[in-house]
C-alpha cells in the first residue's frame, strides 16, 4: 500500500482515490455505479407498474371510481412539494460544485424539509383512507359503530357467522338488498373497521355499461344476475387500493431512505467536506433524490387521476 | 470510458482544473423547475376534462405523455445526463428498455386472453 502512494511528488486531489487516474473518471465511475443501481430500481418499481398494468386494463372503471376517492389536490400538492426538493437538490449540488459550504448546507437542509412536508401529507392521506374504510384489509380501518340508526348495538357474537349477524340486524336487511354486514358506507358505520365503498361508486360501472366500454373482464367482474353487484365491483376496487398502498407506500420508504442519506450529506457538507473537486457523493445522492421523484411524477397520475373526467367538473372527495 | 482514460494516462495533475462541472446555471434550474410545475399543473386540470370522445383512455395517454416530458426534463438537467458519457446514456436507455419489454411481454399475454376463448 505505501508503495502505490510513491507519486506524491505532483499534485494529487486531495479527495481522488489511488485507482483512478483523475477526478473526471472518479467522479465518472461513481455516476455509473448509481446508475446500474437506478437502472434496479427502475426494475423494482416496473413489476410494481406492471401489475398496475394488467389490473387496470382488466378493470378500468373499477379503478377510476377507487381513484376517485383519492385526494387529487393532495397528490398534486405532494408533486409540487417534491419538484420543489428537486430544485434544492438541483441547486445543493450545483453550490457543491462551486464549493459554497453555506448555501450547499442550506440547499441539503431545504431538501429534508420538503422531503418531510411530503410525508406529512402523506400521513394526512393515510389517516383519511383509514377513517373513510378504504384501507384494503378488513379489521384495519377506523371502527365506527352502527350508530347512524339510533342502534348502536353490537353484534350478539363475534364469533358468528357473517350471514347469521345480517339476520340478527333488521336495519341492515332493511338498508340494502345484500346479504353482507357492512357492504357499503351509505347510513352504515363500520363496526369490524372493514373495506367499504359506497353505491355511489356503481355510477361508473352503469356510465360503462350505457357507453357500451365495459372490458370482458369487467363484463363478468362486476355482475350478479345481470345487475351491478356492489360486494363484487368492491373487490375490484380493493385491488386499486392494494396497489396504491403498495406503490405510494414503497414510495414513501424510499422518501424516508432518501432523507436518512440527506442527513449524512448534510453533516458531511456541515464539515466542509465536499468541495469544487470532491463532490460525488452529493451528485449521486441527487441522482438517487432525482429518481424517487420520478417515480412519484408517474404515480401521481397514475393513481389519483384516472376517474375525474367522468365526474364532470367535480373536485376530489369522498 | 475507456477512451476517455487513456487520453488523460499521463496528464499532470493541475489543481482547479481536474473536470468541468457541466449544468445549465441558476436560470436554467429555474426553467426546468418552472416547466415541472407547469406541466403538474397542466396534468391535474387536462384530468379534469373528458377526452374520452377521441378514444378511450386518451385522458390517460396525455397524462403519460405530461410525465414523460417531465421526466426527461429531471433526467437531462437536474441529473445532467445531457453531459454524461455515452455510458451513462445507455444505462439509463438500457432500464427503461427493459421495462417495455416486461410490459409489452405481460401484456401480448393478458389482452389476448379473451380472444382465445371466442
Amino acid at each position: 500500500m505505501a508503495d502505490t502512494h510513491g507519486h506524491d511528488h505532483h499534485y494529487h486531489p486531495p479527495g481522488l482515490q489511488h485507482q483512478f487516474e483523475d477526478m473526471g473518471q472518479q467522479q465518472e465511475s461513481a455516476s455509473i455505479g448509481m446508475w446500474m443501481f437506478l437502472v434496479q430500481e427502475i426494475m423494482f418499481f416496473g413489476g410494481l407498474f406492471t401489475v398496475y398494468l394488467v389490473f387496470r386494463s382488466r378493470y378500468p372503471m373499477a379503478f377510476a371510481a377507487a381513484s376517485n376517492h383519492l385526494d387529487a389536490l393532495w397528490g398534486g400538492l405532494n408533486t409540487l412539494v417534491l419538484i420543489v426538493s428537486s430544485l434544492t437538490m438541483a441547486l445543493a449540488v450545483f453550490y457543491a460544485q462551486k464549493g459554497n459550504r453555506n448555501l450547499q448546507v442550506l440547499m441539503i437542509a431545504l431538501t429534508m424539509i420538503f422531503g418531510t412536508v411530503f410525508l406529512g401529507v402523506k400521513v394526512v392521506e393515510y389517516t383519511d383512507k383509514y377513517n373513510h374504510g378504504l384501507v384494503p384489509v378488513n379489521g384495519w380501518n377506523k371502527r365506527i359503530k352502527d350508530d347512524g340508526h339510533g342502534s348502536a348495538k353490537e353484534p350478539a357474537s363475534k364469533s358468528a357467522p357473517i350471514q347469521d349477524q345480517n339476520k340478527l340486524d333488521p336495519n341492515a336487511q332493511e338498508k340494502t338488498s345484500l346479504n353482507a354486514p357492512n357492504p357499503n358506507k351509505d347510513g352504515h358505520g363500520n363496526p369490524r373497521g372493514e373495506f367499504q365503498i359506497s353505491r355511489d361508486d356503481l355510477k361508473l360501472v352503469e356510465l360503462a355499461r350505457q357507453g357500451n366500454f365495459l372490458t370482458e373482464a369487467e363484463k363478468i367482474g362486476y355482475f350478479s344476475n345481470n345487475e351491478p353487484d356492489i360486494e363484487k365491483f368492491r373487490d375490484k376496487m380493493r385491488i386499486f387500493f392494494w396497489i396504491y398502498f403498495t406503490m405510494t407506500g414503497l414510495h414513501a420508504l424510499h422518501m424516508i431512505i432518501g432523507l436518512g442519506i440527506m442527513a449524512w450529506l448534510l453533516w458531511k457538507a456541515w464539515r466542509g467536506t465536499f468541495s469544487a473537486e470532491y463532490y460525488a457523493p452529493v451528485e449521486i445522492s441527487g441522482l438517487y433524490w432525482h429518481f424517487v421523484d420520478i417515480v412519484w411524477i408517474f404515480l401521481f397520475p397514475l393513481l389519483y387521476l384516472l376517474g375525474r373526467h367522468f365526474m364532470h367538473g367535480g373536485g376530489g372527495g369522498h | 470510458m475507456a477512451d476517455n482514460t487513456n487520453k488523460h494516462e499521463h496528464r499532470e495533475h493541475e489543481p482547479g482544473h481536474e473536470h468541468e462541472h457541466e449544468h445549465i446555471g441558476i436560470p436554467g434550474y429555474l426553467g426546468v423547475f418552472g416547466i415541472l410545475v407547469v406541466g403538474t399543473i397542466l396534468t391535474y386540470y387536462v384530468s379534469l376534462i373528458d377526452l374520452d370522445w377521441i378514444f378511450a383512455g386518451a385522458n390517460t395517454l396525455v397524462a403519460l405523455l405530461i410525465a414523460f416530458t417531465k421526466m426527461t426534463f429531471v433526467v437531462l438537467y437536474f441529473m445532467h445526463v445531457r453531459w454524461m458519457p455515452r455510458l451513462i446514456w445507455l444505462t439509463a436507455l438500457a432500464g427503461f428498455f427493459w421495462l417495455a419489454i416486461m410490459f409489452a411481454f405481460t401484456m401480448q399475454d393478458y389482452l389476448t386472453r379473451s380472444i382465445i376463448g371466442r
